[in-house]
C-alpha cells in the first residue's frame, strides 16, 4: 500500500493490480471474441471455396505465384530490412509452429474436422503475414501507388455494378429524358455561371434543372421511340464521368493529357459496349462497368506520372494477374486437383435452384443492392434533415421547445424498438395503408429506413451539436442566415460524423431479416426485381432459407457462400462510404 | 489588474494616449448612437440606461471590469443578442440614423453592414480563400471575389504572409494569423462598422501588436468599436473611451487623452489606477 512503505524506498508505491486486472480482463474478452469469430469466418471461408478439397500441391502453387509475388511487392515498397527479416521469420518459424502443433494435436488430442495443416498455416500465419506486410507497404510510395491504383480497379468494377444493378430497377428511359432535360442544361449553367462569375445563371440552374425533371416525368409516356440502352448510357453516364476525369486533370497537366485520360477509358468502354453481346455479356453493363474502372484509373495514373514517384507500383495489379494466370497454367499443366468453390462465377450470376450445385444468388443480390441504395438515401435525407430542424431551428423554450423535448425523448426510445415490431409498422403503413404492396422493394426500403432512422438521427444530432457554437456565431454575424451558416459551415462540419452514424446504421439494415419475413419479403425469388414494385428477396432472406433445406451442401456449401457474399458487399458498401467520410473529413 | 503594477501602467498610458490627441480632435458624423438602452438577461440587468453617441471613422474603445456588460453592448449594436433567448433589449440604438431594434429591420440584412470579429480567433475550417470570400458569397457578390479576397487580405495585413497558401485551410495558420484572418473576413463585405470584442485576449503579445496597429489602420476607413480590458491597449489604440463599471452603467465616455490623464469621475480613476476591477 502506498503508506506503508512510503519511508522505506523514496516515495513508496502505489497500488495498480486493479488497473491490471482489468486491462488484462477487457483485453481477454476482447481477443475470445474476435478468436471466435476469426475461426467462424475461416471455417466459412473453407467451405465457400472448398478449400478443404484443395490439394497440397494446388495450394503450394498458389502460394508461390500469387501470394510470394505480393509479399515480395509489400517488402520492397517497406525497402526495411528489420520488416524483411520479421516476416520471413514468421512465414518461416510459423510453417514449423503450426505444423507440429497440428500433428500433435490431430495426433494427441482431438482430429480437427476439414482442415489440414497447410490451411491452418495460411489462415493462422500467411494471412495475418499478407495483411501486416500490405499495410507496412501501403506506407511506402511503392505500396500506395499500388494500392491506390488496385483500389481503383476495384471499386471501379464495383461501383459499375451497382450502379449497372440499379438500372435494372430504375428506369433507363426516364433518366434519359430527366439528365438531357434538366441535369445537363442545370450543371451547363451553374459553371457558365461559375467561370463568367454571373449569380443570375447560378441562381437560374435550380429551377431549370428542376423544370427538366419535371418536363421528363411528363414526356416519358408521350415520346414513342428512345435510342437503345447502350447509347443512353453512354451519353448519360459514360461522357460526363469521362468529361469529369478530363476537367481534373486538364488544371495541372493541360489539354492532351485531358483528352487522353477521359478519351483512352471513354473508346474501350464504348468499344466493350458493342462488342459484349458477341461474347454473351451484357452491353450497358460491360459500358458501365469499363468507364467506372477506366476514367478513375486513368486519373490516377495521369496524377502518379505526373508527381513521378512510386511508378513501380503501377505494375501491381499486372503482377497479381500474370501470377493468377500463370498458378492456373501451372496447375492446368501439371493437373493438381483443384477444389470446386461454391462461391464462384455462377453463383453470383444465377438464380436459386433446388440443385445445390446450380444454387446462385444474383435475385437476392439485385435485391440487397437496390434496397440499400433506397435506404442509403432516404435515411440520410430524413436523418440529416431531422437533426438540422432539432439542432439548429428549434428554440430551447416555449411551446415549441417542449414539442422538440418530446420527440428528442422518444427518438431516443425508437432506437431501441425490436426490428420486428419496425416490420409489423411496415405492412401496416406501407403495404397496407399506402398500397405499395406486400413483400415489395419500396416497402422493405421504407421499412429499413424507418427502422434505422432514429440511429441516423441521433448520431446525426450528436454530429452537429459537437460544431463548435463559435463557429455557428462568426457565421451569423457576417449575416448569414440560419440557413447559409446551416449549410456552409454547420454541415460541411459535421459530415464526417454524420457519415460514420449513417455507416454503421447501414450495417444494421443489410443484415435484418426479421423485418423482411414481417412484410412479407419471399424467401427465395427466381427473377431479379425488374422494378420498385416488384417482389424480391435479400440477400440474409435468401442465406437463411438455404440453411433449412435438407441437402447436406446446401447447409454447408451454399450458406458459406452466401455469407462471404454478404460479408464482402457489406464491407464494399462500408468501404465506400468510409472513403467518403475521409475525403470529407480531409476538405474540412 | 494588481496593484503594484497599476501606477506604472497608469504612467505609459499617459504617455502613449498623448500621442492619440491629434486624432481625437473634431469628431466625425455619428456611427452608433444608443439611446436609453437597457439590456436583461431575464431579471438580471446587464445594461443600465446608456446613452451614447458613437463617432464614425474613429476607434471607440469600451472598458470595465469583466461582467459589466461591455460584450452585451456590443452584440446590442449588430443584434447579436437575438441569438440568446433570455435577452430582452429596451431602448434604441441608432445605425445609419434607423432604429436597429424597429420591427421593420432585418438582422440579418443589419449583420450584412456591421463586421465583428471575436476573442477566440473563429475561422471557419475552409480554405483562407473561402474564408475571407464567405461574406461575399452569402451576400451573393457578383464581382470579382478573388480580387476582393486580396484586397482584404491586404487590407488586414495578412496577404504578404499567406498569398502562396490561398487554398490551404485557415486552421493551419497561427493564432494571430488566424485573428487578422477573421478581420479580413469582417472586412470583405465592405462594412460601416467593425465591432472587436477583446481581439488580442487569446493572442501572444506580438501577435497583439499587430493586431493594434491594424486597428490603428482600420479606422481610417471603418468605424472600429473595440472591447478590451487591457488599459493600455485602449490608451494606444482609441479615440474615445467609454468605461463600464458593474451593473452595466456607462459611468464616464470622454477623448481617450481625457479619461486617462483626468477622470471627472472618482471611480473611474480607481479603476484606471488599478484601486479595483
Ligand atoms: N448569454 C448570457 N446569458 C445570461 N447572462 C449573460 C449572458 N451573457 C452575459 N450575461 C450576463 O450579463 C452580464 C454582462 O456580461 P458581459 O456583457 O459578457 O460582460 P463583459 O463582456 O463586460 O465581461 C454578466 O453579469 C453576465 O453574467
Ligand atoms: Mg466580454
Amino acid at each position: 500500500m502506498a503508506t506503508d512503505n512510503a519511508n522505506a524506498n523514496g516515495f513508496g508505491e502505489v497500488s495498480r493490480v486493479r488497473g491490471i486486472v482489468f486491462e488484462y480482463l477487457s483485453l481477454g474478452a476482447s481477443v475470445f471474441g474476435l478468436v471466435a469469430l476469426g475461426v467462424l469466418l475461416v471455417y466459412v471461408a473453407i467451405d465457400a471455396f472448398d478449400l478443404a478439397n484443395a490439394s497440397p500441391e494446388w495450394l503450394l502453387t498458389y502460394f508461390l505465384t500469387l501470394v510470394v509475388p505480393f509479399l515480395a511487392f509489400c517488402l520492397y515498397s517497406a525497402s526495411d530490412p528489420t520488416v524483411t527479416r520479421r516476416a520471413l521469420g514468421a512465414l518461416g518459424g510459423g510453417l514449423v509452429a503450426v505444423a507440429a502443433l497440428f500433428t500433435a494435436i490431430e495426433a494427441l488430442v482431438v482430429p480437427i474436422p476439414r482442415l489440414n495443416w497447410q490451411l491452418a498455416y495460411l489462415f493462422v500465419v500467411a494471412a495475418p503475414v499478407t495483411a501486416y506486410l500490405a499495410y507496412v507497404g501501403s506506407g511506402g510510395r511503392v505500396g500506395a501507388v499500388g494500392f491506390g491504383l488496385l483500389g481503383r480497379l476495384v471499386g471501379g468494377a464495383a461501383v459499375g455494378l451497382a450502379v449497372g444493378t440499379l438500372f435494372l430497377v430504375f428506369d433507363p428511359l426516364l433518366w434519359f429524358l430527366a439528365y438531357t432535360l434538366g441535369v445537363l442544361p442545370a450543371v451547363g449553367l451553374y459553371a457558365f455561371g461559375r467561370r463568367r462569375s454571373t449569380p443570375r445563371a447560378r441562381t437560374a440552374a435550380a429551377p431549370v434543372g428542376l423544370g427538366g425533371l419535371v418536363a421528363a416525368v411528363f414526356l416519358r409516356e408521350v415520346i414513342p421511340t428512345y435510342p437503345s440502352d447502350l447509347i443512353i448510357y453512354l451519353w448519360t453516364v459514360a461522357v460526363p464521368v469521362a468529361v469529369a476525369g478530363a476537367l481534373l486533370v486538364a488544371d495541372r497537366r493541360g489539354r492532351v493529357a485531358a483528352a487522353a485520360v477521359g478519351g483512352v477509358p471513354l473508346a474501350a468502354a464504348t468499344a466493350g459496349g458493342f462488342l459484349a453481346p458477341g461474347a454473351g455479356l451484357p452491353s450497358p453493363t460491360v459500358l458501365l462497368v469499363l468507364v467506372s474502372i477506366g476514367v478513375p484509373t486513368a486519373v490516377y495514373v495521369s496524377r502518379v506520372v505526373d508527381a513521378g514517384e512510386g511508378l513501380a507500383g503501377l505494375g501491381l495489379p499486372l503482377l497479381l494477374a500474370a501470377g493468377a494466370v500463370l498458378g492456373a497454367l501451372i496447375v492446368g499443366a501439371l493437373g493438381f486437383p483443384a477444389p470446386d468453390p461454391w462461391l464462384d462465377g455462377s453463383f453470383l450470376t444465377a438464380a436459386p435452384s433446388r440443385t445445390p450445385s446450380d444454387a446462385g444468388l444474383y435475385p437476392a443480390i439485385v435485391g440487397s443492392v437496390i434496397i440499400i441504395a433506397l435506404v442509403a438515401v432516404l435515411s440520410f435525407a430524413l436523418g440529416v434533415g431531422t437533426s438540422v430542424f432539432l439542432e439548429e431551428y428549434t428554440p430551447g423554450t416555449g411551446p415549441l421547445g417542449t414539442l422538440t423535448r418530446i420527440l428528442q425523448v422518444n427518438i431516443a426510445n425508437l432506437a431501441a424498438v425490436p426490428s420486428v415490431v419496425y416490420g409489423l409498422l411496415g405492412l401496416g403503413l406501407f403495404a397496407n395503408l399506402l398500397g405499395l404492396g406486400i413483400g415489395t422493394a419500396v416497402t422493405a426500403a421504407l421499412t429499413l429506413s424507418l427502422l434505422i432512422l432514429p440511429i441516423t438521427i441521433i448520431s446525426a444530432q450528436e454530429a452537429i451539436r459537437s460544431v463548435p457554437d463559435d463557429l455557428r456565431r462568426g457565421s451569423d454575424a457576417m449575416g448569414a442566415t440560419r440557413w447559409q451558416t446551416t449549410k456552409n459551415v454547420v454541415l460541411p462540419e459535421a459530415m464526417p460524423g454524420i457519415l460514420t452514424g449513417t455507416i454503421l446504421a447501414l450495417g444494421r439494415a443489410i443484415g435484418e431479416t426479421a423485418p423482411l419475413i414481417m412484410i412479407g419479403a419471399a424467401t427465395t425469388v427466381f427473377r431479379a426485381p425488374d422494378s420498385l414494385f416488384s417482389r424480391f428477396s435479400a440477400m440474409p432472406m435468401q442465406i437463411y432459407t438455404w440453411a433449412g433445406f435438407p441437402q447436406a451442401d446446401f447447409r454447408y456449401g451454399v450458406v458459406a457462400a452466401g455469407v462471404i457474399t454478404l460479408l464482402l458487399i457489406l464491407v464494399g458498401m462500408n468501404g465506400t462510404a468510409i472513403l467518403l467520410r475521409n475525403r470529407a473529413e480531409r476538405g474540412s | 489588474m494588481s496593484n503594484t503594477t497599476s501606477d506604472d501602467s497608469l504612467i505609459t498610458t499617459e504617455v502613449q494616449a498623448d500621442s492619440n490627441d491629434d486624432s481625437a480632435a473634431p469628431a466625425a458624423g455619428t456611427a452608433v448612437a444608443a439611446r436609453n438602452l437597457n439590456v436583461y438577461y431575464g431579471d438580471e440587468q446587464a445594461i443600465d440606461d446608456v446613452t451614447m453617441e458613437i463617432p464614425e471613422e474613429r476607434v471607440t474603445a469600451l472598458i470595465g471590469p469583466s461582467g459589466c456588460g461591455k460584450s452585451t453592448f456590443l452584440r446590442c449594436i449588430n443584434r447579436m443578442n437575438d441569438m440568446i433567448e433570455i435577452c430582452r433589449v429596451e431602448g434604441d440604438v441608432e445605425f445609419g440614423g434607423k432604429n436597429v431594434y424597429d420591427a421593420d429591420v432585418d438582422p440579418v440584412a443589419l449583420r450584412r453592414k456591421i463586421g465583428m470579429v471575436f476573442q477566440k480567433p473563429n475561422p471557419f475550417p475552409k480554405s483562407i480563400r473561402d474564408n475571407v470570400a464567405y461574406g461575399l458569397k452569402i451576400q451573393g457578390f457578383d464581382g470579382d471575389i478573388d480580387e476582393r479576397v486580396e484586397e482584404s487580405l491586404k487590407g488586414a495585413a495578412l496577404w504578404d504572409e499567406v498569398k502562396d497558401q490561398l487554398d490551404s485551410s485557415g486552421l493551419e495558420l497561427s493564432g494571430g494569423q488566424q485573428q487578422r484572418l477573421c478581420i479580413a473576413r469582417a472586412i470583405a463585405p465592405d462594412p460601416e462598422v467593425i465591432l472587436m470584442d477583446e481581439p488580442t485576449s487569446a493572442l501572444d503579445p506580438v501577435a497583439a501588436s499587430k493586431i493594434e496597429d491594424l486597428i490603428d489602420d482600420l479606422a481610417e476607413e471603418y468605424t472600429v468599436i473595440i472591447v478590451t480590458h487591457n488599459m493600455q491597449q485602449a490608451a494606444r489604440i482609441s479615440d474615445r473611451t467609454a468605461v463600464f463599471l458593474t451593473g452595466g452603467e456607462l459611468v464616464e465616455y470622454d477623448d481617450t487623452a481625457k479619461i486617462f490623464e483626468d477622470p471627472e469621475a472618482q471611480r473611474v480613476e480607481d479603476y484606471i489606477t488599478g484601486k479595483f476591477g
